[in-house]
């Protein structure tokens, strides 16, 4: 079975009388522990994309389905929660908020569960942990490093153990040896976490990472 | 609540703005408070004021007095029950407390200035049900011409018990005698009873007309009459019959309730009191312009942040709730602070000099009352909210994708 199911997706922005066809007729299928890197030009329609299959975007036509639910039929607050449980995020600038320290920013999704917060705090540093960044759990965002912030970031991403990982350009904004870091830290998330992943990416050493690489050109996946 | 950190971090990183906003909303909260109790002092006074009554004064201005003949027709008019000359002295304690001044004007203590009033004891009693007092005192003071009516909150302020004595010296050089300060003996402490005659203010002293008569050697007119009338509902056409009586001579009167003579009397504090409302008002709505500026500021700088929230999954009812709330808080400091500082001043004020001064002028106790207190920890809340609710809306209402296309 896909973790990640999209058929005959279509997007369609509107703009004044103007109508942009984003994507035009996507179908993608991502088995459950695969890591796919989606590459092609800019403005091809990654992001569009990858925002749908997180579920924080709706397809014009078509369904996406991601971990056996059709995110086009939730309701705008249930696809929150399911968001919550199922997708984390990873973004190409990190967005990790910057009054809060790399613990707070990681524990953030555990506020939505009944978690305790002594178990907050534990997951949290567990998740650091994982990324190599337990030494600076009381560190602020401005403290850290690129790389060290989008490893907060990936920390975030998983700590509520979803089973879906999205990144938009996670490397994008980074000197070539985080990226390499950040990239490894993929790696293992899938490989030994069996995360499936789905990475958006133009730069075709990042691409070499994932197991397939899919190209996306004027809204259409080329193989 | 494990989302109040989280608040509280945001208006701690931009302290600056947090704290300029909060100081701006209590001078508001201020303001509004300490108007708001000066105001409802004033009107606790007015209300106390008995409709049943009239005030007769010289049709010019309170400074002249009427002849001591208008009491007798002024009493012949229908409708009229009783007159009482009531005769403002204006005295004051000589700052030597043994009296026997040299005459020199200079020993007058204004620091320990109260309203005290020469009347026509009998009439003046019968008609304020008010002032209560034991019937013997009463009646002692009826019995001695230098005899003081004093109220309980006078009494408490100098520790004067029955049979003290006092020395009074006026600064309206008509009732002041060469012979130095006028000489009272304390007969009779009245109270009241503030259930059911609130505003009534017990910070005041009443004595014989006939004694400043009688010791100045001068041929004094009465200040004001106070008269009683049958029905409150003839106020109006009993107060021109009287002024009608008078309207050929050449001191013509004033008849109005005595409602109307203390709203007059009160009208320049009450004019000001408009004007300082209505800078209150404006103040509140800069206040209102500061602080939506500071919550919608802080709102855009956070659009990613938003977005981020609910990409986690935050619901956007908890996005728009987390920022009601930072508004909400930045309303409670500043609630807070101005209510604590409005009571904080009056407090001063009522342990310094210038209480004397207010309790010349009726206002002898002000303190914030709950209910002002709370108004205006509601009127702050509002502000809070009102400024909020339009960015959280927003943030309510923001699709995740258009807040994170980087613009
Ligand atoms: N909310 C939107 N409204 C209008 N046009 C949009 C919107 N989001 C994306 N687009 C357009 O869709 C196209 C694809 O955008 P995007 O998915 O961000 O491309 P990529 O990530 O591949 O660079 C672009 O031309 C962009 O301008
Ligand atoms: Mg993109």
């Amino acid at each position: 079975m896909s973790m990640v199911d999209v058929q005959a997706v279509r997007k369609v922005y509107r703009r004044d009388a103007q109508e942009i066809t984003v994507l035009d007729g996507i179908d993608l299928q991502v088995p459950e522990g695969e890591f796919v890197a989606l590459m092609g030009p800019s403005g091809s329609g990654k992001t569009t994309l990858l925002n749908l299959i997180a579920g924080i975007d709706r397809p014009s036509s078509g369904k996406v389905i991601v971990a056996g639910t059709d995110v086009a039929q939730l309701s705008e607050s249930a696809l929150a929660v399911w968001r919550s449980r199922n997708v984390g995020f990873i973004f190409q600038f990190y967005n990790l908020i910057p009054v809060l320290s790399a613990t707070e920013n990681v524990e953030l999704p555990l506020l939505l569960t009944s978690l305790g917060k002594a178990e907050r705090r534990e997951r949290a540093l567990t998740a650091l942990k994982v990324v190599g960044l337990a030494d600076r759990a009381g560190h602020y965002p401005r403290q850290l490093s690129g790389g060290q912030e989008q490893r907060v970031a990936i920390a975030r991403a998983i700590v509520a153990d979803p089973k879906v990982l999205v990144a938009d350009e996670p490397t994008g904004d980074l000197d070539s040896k985080s990226a390499e870091e950040i990239l490894a830290l993929l790696e293992t998330l899938n490989r030994e976490f069996k995360k499936t992943i789905v990475m958006v990416t133009h730069d075709p050493r990042a691409a070499e990472r994932a197991h397939t690489q899919k190209h996306l050109e004027k809204g259409v996946l080329k193989a | 609540m494990k989302f109040l950190p989280f608040v509280l971090k945001h208006l701690k990183r931009n302290w600056v703005r947090t704290t300029s906003t909060v100081v701006a909303m209590a001078v508001c909260i201020f303001l509004f408070c300490t108007l708001q109790t000066v105001l409802r002092e004033i009107n606790a006074q007015l209300e106390s004021a008995n409709a049943a009554r009239l005030v007769t004064r010289h049709a010019v201005s309170l400074v002249f007095s009427l002849p001591l003949s208008y009491g007798a027709r002024i009493q012949a008019v229908p409708g009229v029950k009783s007159v009482a000359n009531t005769t403002w002295f204006g005295g004051s304690l000589p700052a030597k407390k043994e009296g026997k001044a040299e005459g020199d004007a200079s020993t007058t203590d204004w620091s320990s200035f109260f309203p005290n009033m020469a009347v026509d004891a009998e009439p003046y009693f019968a008609m304020y049900p008010e002032f209560q007092m034991p019937p013997e005192q009463y009646r002692d003071f009826l019995g001695d011409l230098q005899g003081a009516a004093i109220g309980k909150k006078l009494a408490d302020k100098f520790g004067w018990k029955v049979g003290d004595r006092f020395f009074l010296e006026s600064f309206i050089p008509p009732y002041r005698k060469s012979t130095g300060p006028f000489e009272f003996v304390v007969r009779a402490i009245f109270d009241t009873d503030t259930g059911k005659y609130p505003g009534t203010d017990t910070n005041i002293m009443f004595f014989h007309f006939r004694y400043l008569y009688e010791s100045t050697g001068r041929r004094l007119n009465a200040g004001t009459y106070t008269v009683a009338i049958d029905d409150p509902n003839k106020a109006g056409s009993i107060s021109k019959a009287i002024d009608g009586l008078f309207e050929n001579s050449d001191a013509q009167t004033h008849s109005e309730t005595e409602q109307a003579f203390r709203a007059g009397f009160i009208a320049m504090a009450g004019n000001l009191a408009l004007l300082l409302n209505s800078i209150g008002l404006a103040v509140s709505f800069t206040i209102l312009l500061v602080t939506a500026n500071t919550m919608s500021m802080a709102v855009r700088e956070r659009r990613t942040e938003i977005a981020v929230l609910k990409t986690l999954g935050f619901p956007s009812a908890l996005v728009m709730g987390l920022i009601l709330a930072e508004a909400l808080l930045l309303g409670f400091l500043g609630g807070g602070v101005g209510v604590f500082g409005s009571q904080a001043l009056m407090w001063v004020i009522m342990h310094s000099p210038a209480k004397d001064m207010l309790a010349g002028v009726g206002l002898s106790t002000l303190a914030i009352k709950p209910a002002v207190g709370l108004l205006g920890m509601g009127v702050a809340l509002v502000l809070g909210f009102a400024a909020g609710f339009v960015p959280a809306l927003n943030a309510y209402r923001s699709k995740i994708t258009d807040m994170l296309r980087t613009v």
